[in-house]
């Protein structure tokens, strides 16, 4: 039976291969879709979920949150360090406190002015992730290093303007190299907060660390013990007003970075329901062109049945004849469209990363399985129908 | 031995044929000679279970086709039936091989297909595609394919129809001396043939012909 549908499907090669191929953009598409929306939903949700609270200087929640979760947008400014030592002091509500500082640049590649903390969740490639109590190191994302020919011992000079004059006179050792994860941190070069504030006392000042002598940064990201710490302190520090040791006035603002993410998605959702509704269409004229292949060869298949039937074969067999040409043509096209979707998304993860988020190629929800299933049941049921009906006759009509 | 008992056949409640009363003798082979028209292929079509006859019933050692269920026939023809058609009937796209094969997809036994193959002169042409072949050709396959499952009937209809006489003559010879032993029944136009028969029966005798119901009978 195997033998023979093989050797039917041969001959009938064109139309399988359209039927195929059908099948594998449509279903390859859809899981696609489905697929990435999700894990990007999944991804930036997760980022942000990293820290409890993000304090900064007010200004737009998401331009805060996107600065300092995904290395996007410019930061809002700055705020004095005295309240990073303020939150430390909060041992009761507070589990972790780092300090964030952009400023500069790498060959157009952003500087970020951290603690160790920041980088504990990511794999170094070679070396080590920059000493606390040591400043002038770097640690640099994967692209930094493939691009430079950057290797740990290296130093790098990093500059005020984007165009790459205005070098800084210190330069920076590298000490770490990340390892490649596709996200922003891929290009970035971080490095010990205290090392912009060094760099910066020379009389060298940037946009956002404004004073030589009274140290700032752009953010703090805070982890509470519980999230109604988290809460509370939000209430606390977002709108307060203070001063700094110079005198200069600041209003800090306090953000759930969760909350943000989850209304910028909820806000992407009315995109992500066009692309599923985009994906039902082409779903749609899937089945379509399924069809008119089945009936621009229904006279083909009609004196195939008729013939079979004349001979004494039974409708159950020419069937099962069907069931296993379609199901087999299903079966690879709906394996294919998988492995479409795989590549598909792996072209697609460096402008991914690029949100900070890294598809996972791994990754299959139970729905993309739902998807794969149902494009191939509506691919070969118009098919098997007419099979059925066609071979419930005799072959000579009355 | 198939008994034809009271059949009559409507076709499309416009026409219909009756049949008289008739038995073919297990082991011989007949000629059904007839005008078109008269009912020759429509017997062979009921007797084979494609067609269902409108009244009556066909017996076959007793057993009366025309009862039996779709699938009942199918197993039937399969098993007993070896049916020859005047358009082969025959997978053009497929090879000779594949033609024969194909009754695998019922458990059929076509060991013997190759020893057919020769006997009938086509051998040679086995992995070729049918419809690389010429008529003579392809109704020699026809009735390899047919007799491959050693059937105990076997109905040809007009199996020389497309073929021109000596070819068609040849191959009447040849069915009827692969056939020999079995009841054979063979339909068709040619009356020069029926020295390769045991019998040959006058369709015009069997039946009314075809009579217009409507027109006759304002149905």
């Amino acid at each position: 039976m195997f033998w023979f549908a093989l050797k039917n499907m041969a001959i009938k090669a064109a139309q399988c291969i359209l039927v195929a191929l059908s099948i594998i953009i449509s279903a390859g598409i859809a899981v696609l879709a489905y697929n990435v929306a999700n894990q990007v939903d999944e991804g930036i949700t997760d980022n942000a979920g990293y820290y409890s609270v993000i304090v900064g200087p007010s200004g737009s929640k998401t331009q805060l949150v996107m600065n300092t979760m995904y290395f996007t947008e410019e930061p809002l400014g700055t705020i004095p360090y005295s309240v990073v030592t303020e939150l430390m002091k909060d041992g009761t509500r507070v589990s972790s406190v780092i300090p964030f500082a952009m400023a500069d640049n790498y060959n157009g590649y952003g500087v970020v002015g951290t603690s160790a903390a920041f980088l504990k969740n990511k794999m170094v490639k070679s070396g080590e992730i920059f000493n606390d109590t040591t400043t002038m190191q770097a640690v640099v994302g994967a692209n930094i290093a493939k691009y430079n020919q950057l290797s740990v011992g290296d130093v790098i000079y990093t500059s005020h303007s984007a165009n790459g004059s205005d070098l800084h006179t210190k330069g920076l050792k590298v000490v770490g190299v990340l390892e490649e994860s596709h996200s922003s941190y891929d290009n970035v070069v971080f490095t010990q907060v205290r090392t912009l504030w060094e760099m910066h006392e020379h009389g060298e000042e940037s946009e956002t660390m404004e004073s030589a002598h009274e140290p700032t940064v752009c953010a703090i990201l805070v982890n509470t013990k519980n999230p109604a710490y988290a809460m509370q302190i939000v209430n606390e520090y977002d709108g307060k007003i203070g001063n700094a040791a110079d005198g200069d006035p600041y209003t800090l603002q306090a953000v759930e970075p969760m909350a943000i993410v989850r209304d910028v998605l909820n806000e992407a959702n009315d995109t992500k329901y066009i692309v599923f509704v985009l994906c039902a269409v082409i779903l749609i004229m899937n089945v379509m062109i399924i069809s008119i292949i089945t009936l621009l060869n229904t006279y083909h298949s009609a004196k195939e049945i008729s013939l079979m039937r004349l001979i004494g074969i039974s409708m159950k067999k020419i069937n099962l004849l069907y069931i296993i040409q379609n199901g087999l043509i299903g079966g690879i096209a709906t394996g294919f469209a998988f492995a479409l979707s795989r590549g598909c998304m792996a072209l697609m993860n460096d402008y991914i990363a690029s949100m900070g988020v890294v598809l996972n190629m791994a990754k299959i929800y139970p729905m993309e399985f739902v998807i794969l299933l149902g494009v191939f049941v509506i691919s070969i049921v118009p098919t098997l129908i007419w099979t059925f009906f066609t071979s419930r006759k005799d072959g000579i009509g009355d | 031995m198939i008994e034809i008992k009271n059949i009559t056949k409507q076709f499309q409640n416009e026409t219909e044929i009756v049949y008289k009363n008739t038995i073919f003798q297990t082991g011989k082979s007949y000629m059904l000679l007839g005008a078109s028209g008269c009912g020759k292929s429509t017997l062979l079509n009921m007797i084979a279970g494609i067609l269902s006859p409108t009244k009556g019933s066909i017996l076959i050692d007793g057993e009366d086709i025309t009862r039996k269920s779709q699938r009942e026939k199918d197993k039937f023809r399969i098993e007993k039936i070896g049916y020859i058609f005047q358009d082969f009937k025959l997978l053009e796209d497929m090879t000779v091989a594949d033609n024969i094969n194909i009754l695998k997809l019922e458990g059929i036994d076509v060991t013997g297909a190759d020893t057919l193959l020769q006997t009938l002169g086509v051998y040679d042409k086995r992995r070729s595609k049918v419809k690389h072949l010429s008529g003579g050709q392809k109704q020699r396959v026809a009735i390899a394919r047919a007799l491959v499952k050693k059937p105990e009937i076997i109905l040809a209809d007009e199996p020389t129809g497309n073929l021109n006489f000596s070819i068609g003559e040849q191959v009447i010879k040849e069915l009827t001396s692969v056939a020999e032993g079995k009841t054979l029944i063979v339909v068709t136009h040619d009356d020069r043939l029926t020295k390769y028969f045991d019998e040959v029966v006058d369709m015009n005798v069997m039946t009314n012909g075809q009579r217009d119901i409507i027109k006759e009978e304002g149905v």
